[in-house]
């Protein structure tokens, strides 16, 4: 009896030592009275929704050791607090790899001008190679006389008051076909119901691919282009092949844990309707500026059986991880809180083909032929006329 | 003072020491629904599940009288359990397959009559996490549309496009994974002597993890606890003369 009754009591005491769970809230839901709560809805979303904490050097529980003490002292009402908080979410984010990352601030005590903070901004800056995009006119008025034949096709349309698309198609030498635009909205450009420019020139890029017997090869321009849907890839890479490939894999997070992730899951360019295989030279020309959907497409490119995509340009920006703006899908990605108007991140990590994670990287160039601004001021374009020449005629 | 606790210790265990004491070996099974504590923070649309398995294992009892017992069940079980989302993320789900080897130490406390009896387990457990299966569907971020008719519901995600189904080997995460696992036991059932030497049982027991399957790797942590009920019978040997 003894015995029973020590074991009971044992058992009991032991069975209640579990740790307690902490309660984790939507960090949109905090009320930030103050700057320590502002501070943990950003730093709790973070912790349960930033897709890399796999491979990123960043300490994030260093971070909140180092932080929230001072963040504890300082007042969200109070100017130069908030002043001061920018630098601290400068200091906190600069080493994050995911390249898409942006933090907006919402207060009237930062000038929109300095409300953005990019850490891959602020890192790529300090490279000697930095350099702003090639000027959207090169592209529209410069590359079309100089380097494409009689007949080229050329439009933009405003799809907001602050988007503008244009895109640039046309042949060089005769049987060159060339294509550059500005961001990724090719399927929302062809499905305008009104005729426009910008449309007819995708539509002649789209009508000679179909062709393809008449072409000596491709170069599909995506440098200084910012990105967009990643529904074009099966558009734009799905028009130059016959069958599904593959590029690599994604994965998203499956709980909250920072490393609680869903498998590697493949990821495919599936091809498009009649669409045939262009086995003839594909030139993707590239640089510093092409980041996300124009980074992927020179993935998705180079990733093509029959080994006959060749890069020509720079390391492109590091930023390819697919993003949504909501969180929900992945249980992870992109969120917002009271002080933070939007916490702009990658919803899943993409790794490549090749077994290798390029976010905060860049990916390398076969041939690295550098923006030369002189050059370009200069009316010529050295990447665009290495790429033809590796074009046998 | 270690040695006085020890002695008193060794005094309390021979004080009921009787002429009885004998050993006996056995075979047991068991289906188990296990369910894993833990909480799904904000996360909209999901919630975890419990998930059946089975057990297998060989109890080894040493009998010190007619009432009192120390067990120990060197045993193979299932631990498994799945995260499943709803709505819109309807289909999107997760399984988690683990299977562990588990050695249950308990005392065995018998009452009732000579041939059918009652018995309680009190006890504790270590077990390691072998091996894990992890089976689902997700969300496929490169997936192609469906070509659905102009102005379509799409009432579930993957009513538009597919997702990525897998059934694969689970690979463990040294930085997050704890693979030792031990807890707490609390068990009773009823026994009938078949024959002089054997023994048939049936039990219901709960199994309470109380070190989380994960590594303390980060701050704001969600634990993760197995609570494991069991259903099991088996028969007892018992040897010597």
């Amino acid at each position: 009896m003894l015995q029973l009754i020590l074991g009971i009591c044992l058992v009991s005491a032991l069975a209640s030592c579990r740790k307690e769970s902490p309660q984790i809230n939507d960090p949109k839901r905090y009320i930030e009275g103050s700057f320590s709560e502002a501070f943990e809805a950003y730093w709790n979303g973070m912790n349960n929704n930033y897709i890399f904490w796999d491979t990123d050097p960043t300490n994030w529980d260093e971070i909140y050791r180092k932080y929230q003490p001072i963040f504890a002292k300082m007042n969200i009402n109070d100017s130069t607090d908030v002043r001061k908080s920018y630098t601290y979410f400068k200091e906190m984010t600069s080493t994050l790899i995911d390249s898409h990352y942006a933090l907006r601030i919402n207060s009237p005590y930062v000038q929109d001008s300095a409300a953005y903070i990019s850490p891959s901004d602020a890192r790529h800056q300090k490279s000697p190679d930095y350099h702003g995009n090639i000027n959207p006119n090169f592209f529209y008025s410069t590359i079309p006389p100089k380097y494409l034949d009689k007949g080229y096709v050329r439009g933009f349309i405003n799809l907001s008051a602050t988007d503008q698309f244009f895109a640039v198609a046309g042949k060089i030498k005769g049987n060159i076909l060339y294509l550059h635009f500005n961001e990724f909205s090719l399927n929302v450009i062809k499905d305008l119901p009104t005729p426009n420019n910008a449309q007819k020139a995708l539509q002649y890029y789209f009508d000679e691919v179909k062709k393809p017997e008449g072409l000596k090869g491709i170069i599909i321009d995506v440098r200084s282009n910012g990105g967009g849907y990643l529904s074009d890839l099966d558009l734009l890479v799905g028009g130059l092949t016959d069958k599904e490939f593959p590029i690599g894999a994604t994965r998203s997070k499956i709980g909250n844990g920072r490393l609680d992730y869903t498998p590697w899951i493949p990821a495919t360019v599936h091809p498009g309707k009649d669409a045939k295989l262009f086995t003839g030279p594909i030139i993707v020309l590239a640089d510093l500026n092409s980041v996300s959907m124009a980074e992927m497409t020179t993935m998705a490119l180079k990733a093509m059986p029959g080994g006959n995509v060749k890069f020509v340009g720079e390391r492109t920006w590091g930023g390819n991880g697919p993003l949504l703006n909501n969180n929900d899908y992945y249980n992870s990605g992109q969120f917002s809180t009271g002080f933070l108007s939007l916490v702009y991140t990658s919803s899943t990590a993409l790794r490549y083909v090749d077994g290798k994670l390029y976010e905060g990287i860049g990916f390398p160039p076969d041939i690295e032929v550098k923006y030369n601004k002189a050059a370009l001021d200069a009316g010529t374009d050295p990447q665009l006329e290495k790429a033809i020449s590796l074009i046998p005629q | 003072m270690k040695k006085k606790c020890l002695l008193l210790g060794l005094g309390v265990i021979a004080g009921t020491l009787t002429s009885r004491a004998q050993f006996s070996i056995g075979l047991e099974g068991g289906y188990n629904k296990n369910h894993i504590i833990t909480n799904i923070g904000f996360r909209a649309f999901t919630k975890y599940e419990p998930l059946d398995g089975f057990n297998i294992g060989i109890p080894v009892k040493y009998d010190l009288n007619n009432w009192f017992a120390i067990q120990a069940d060197p045993q193979y079980i299932q631990k498994s359990y799945k995260i499943v989302r709803s709505s819109y993320f309807e289909g999107i789900n997760h399984t988690n397959k683990n299977s562990y080897i588990q050695l249950p130490l308990m005392a065995h406390f018998t009452f009732g009559g000579q041939k059918l009896k009652g018995f309680l387990n009190l006890g504790g457990y270590a077990g390691y996490w072998s091996s894990s299966r992890i089976k689902g569907t997700q969300i496929n971020t490169f997936a192609k549309e469906y070509e659905l008719p102009d102005g379509a519901q799409t009432p579930s995600i993957l009513d538009g496009e597919p997702g990525y189904s897998y059934n694969e080997k689970f690979t463990f995460d040294s930085r997050r994974d704890r693979r030792i696992e031990l807890g707490v036991l609390v068990g009773t059932g009823v026994s009938y002597q078949l024959k002089p030497r054997y023994e048939l049982f049936a039990e219901g027991r709960y199994y309470r993890g109380l070190t989380d399957q994960q590594k303390n790797y980060m701050l704001n942590q969600i634990p993760r606890y197995n609570d494991t009920y069991v259903i099991q019978v088996g028969c007892m040997y018992r040897l010597g003369k």
